[in-house]
């Protein structure tokens, strides 16, 4: 497989949605397979809250987040499609962002403009105009990255032949707004985030990034695969992360948030945060899913699963029924998926040969 | 699906129209009817393999049961909908029949008559029946509401729905004299096309 990786430039003002606009900004992103000479084996994947471009290989000991889906003969299959997955803008692994520096040289910290994800497919956009991609075979992607997809299917409805929308909803809940805030305030309340200007002091709210994290990882598992996993297992003395460690699922938490903290940067996960609580596709059609999804040309797969607590399948019902009803060709496919919300990152036979069948038919 | 039978089901769909395949399976009758009838089609499938096939065909379809499925159906506007041997699976099947003919003008019902004269045979016997067209055991088998072509008409009467078209098959998916002279002893499945009166 063909991997490439870069930061590309693009020399044009991208107005945000919320007024603000960023002269210019880069994107990170990762390129696998080929581009064919009609242009029209590409597909966009679109990456969750955390994620980065980085979706396949192994790269400096990390394997790509979906790997498992994109490559030769896999589900998303590279000997076809040219794979293209950008960093999203306002992250933290090389697009623009927090830790990037505006037009006079300083560090945004946390005046990097509020984006919202119909920002993140404007900017795409331009890297598409940038690649000469006049249209996606797909558009994919998780969580807030298959908001982004129903946001590009929206937005750009002539630029995508089929959107897949995988444990994802058309507006973020009460509760999920609820959950994100109590995370912000976690890291805003770390003596070291200095109103996000941080950097500055040379420190990082470590503390609370890592209990923000904690919280959240919480969310996207489930109660019964945690049972599963971890029970009531104690843990054992030797690989103790704190001192006051009984549970295995405490040690577990203590772990992935401490891992999490060290590379990922607090003001983008206070962005990022916002970007997701302000995603709703119906917004400015009178609260009207179906108007909304009235535009859409493109096929749509949904995908849910009954172990997400976080966007439960009555969210991807509500798409698909509204597609339905607005006449769009929709298929909602519901797996049980052993992972909670993180369903959607792994492997499983059914919900593969779902995507895979989707991408491929005529 | 038999041949014979998609035929018989192709006859009663108009061109161009939205059709609604309750139980659709591996998507193989939408498929036809959108090839033959250019219809817009939606299938509603339990099985995963099944919905996945139709994912391959490309046809649309949604992974639910039809009982769930068909509860927040309420808003949607179907031309006509098909129920191809799946009414038997239901829990309710009078409820969701009405609750068809809310998102569909017209409703195709085929089922099993459980009547049939092979299937009073088993009976006299002492056994449940296990005939060409209930072949699974009753340990096994989705059937739960399983009934006959007189308790579906009459169903039908209770329910103030109009039977515009019926017709009485034999083993073969035929309509012979036989079988419309006692359908409900001599007719295997009955296939209906039905609407609100």
């Amino acid at each position: 497989m063909i991997v490439k990786t870069k930061k590309i430039l693009i020399n044009s003002e991208l107005e945000c949605a919320s007024g603000e606009a960023l002269e210019n900004f880069e994107l990170m992103t990762d390129f696998y397979g080929e581009l064919n000479k009609k242009k029209d084996n590409a597909v966009l994947v679109c990456h969750a809250f955390s994620g980065s471009h980085h979706a396949a290989g192994k790269r400096d000991g990390n394997i790509g987040w979906w790997d498992e889906f994109i490559g030769p003969d896999k589900t998303i299959d590279t000997n076809r499609f040219y794979v293209v997955s950008v960093n999203n803008l306002g992250s933290c692994f090389g697009s623009s962002g927090p830790l990037s520096k505006d037009k006079n040289g300083e560090r945004f910290n946390n005046n990097f403009p509020q984006l919202e994800v119909i920002d993140w497919v404007e900017s795409q956009k331009m890297l598409a105009d940038k690649l000469g991609i006049k249209k996606w075979h797909l558009v994919i992607g998780g969580s807030l990255g298959g908001m982004q997809s129903l946001q590009w299917a929206v937005s750009y409805p002539k630029m995508v032949k089929k959107v897949g929308i995988l444990a994802a909803a058309a507006k973020t809940s009460s509760q999920n707004i609820a959950l994100n805030e109590v995370e912000r305030e976690v890291i805003r309340k770390d003596s070291d985030f200095h109103d996000g200007k941080y950097l500055e002091f040379n420190k990082s709210p470590v503390k609370g990034l890592k209990a923000a994290r904690m919280l959240g990882h919480i969310t996207y598992l489930s109660a019964k695969n945690m049972d599963q996993r971890f029970g009531r297992k104690l843990q054992n003395t030797d690989s103790k992360i704190a001192e006051d460690i009984d549970f295995e699922i405490e040690n577990y938490l203590q772990y992935k948030g401490g891992k999490f903290a060290e590379s990922f940067d607090a003001n983008s996960y206070i962005l990022l945060t916002k970007v997701m609580d302000k995603f709703d596709i119906a917004h400015g059609y009178d609260d009207s899913l179906e108007s909304a999804l009235e535009n859409i040309r493109a096929e749509v797969l949904v995908v849910s699963f009954t172990s997400d607590w976080m966007f439960p399948t009555s969210n991807g019902k509500e798409i698909c029924l509204a597609s339905i009803k607005a006449n769009k060709k929709c298929s909602y496919i519901e797996l049980e998926g052993e992972h909670g919300h993180d369903s959607f990152l792994y492997p499983n036979e059914d919900y593969q040969n779902a995507i895979k069948n989707f991408i491929e038919s005529r | 699906m038999k041949s014979d039978f998609k035929r018989i089901i192709e006859k009663w769909i108009p061109q161009n129209t939205k059709v609604l395949d309750l139980g659709c399976g591996d998507g193989d009758l939408l498929e036809h009817l959108k090839d033959s009838k250019n219809v817009n089609g939606f299938g509603i499938e339990i099985d995963i393999s099944k919905a996945n096939e139709c994912l391959r065909r490309n046809i649309p379809v949604m992974q639910c049961d039809i009982d769930e499925g068909i509860k927040d159906f309420d808003d949607l506007d179907f031309d006509i909908a098909i129920m191809a041997n799946s009414i038997q699976c239901l829990k309710n099947p009078n409820l969701a029949l009405q609750n068809i003919l809310n998102i569909s003008n017209k409703c195709i019902v085929t089922l099993p008559n459980f009547a049939h004269w092979s299937c009073r045979l088993d009976l006299f016997f002492g056994k449940m029946p296990v005939t060409k067209n209930l072949p699974v055991p009753w340990y096994e088998t989705k059937n739960i509401h399983l009934c006959t072509i007189k308790d579906f008409e009459e169903l039908c009467n209770n329910l103030d729905l109009h039977v515009i078209e019926k017709l009485y098959l034999n083993n073969n998916f035929k309509e012979s004299t036989l079988t419309k002279l006692l359908p409900n002893l001599l007719a295997a499945e009955g296939v209906y096309l039905i609407e609100r009166k």
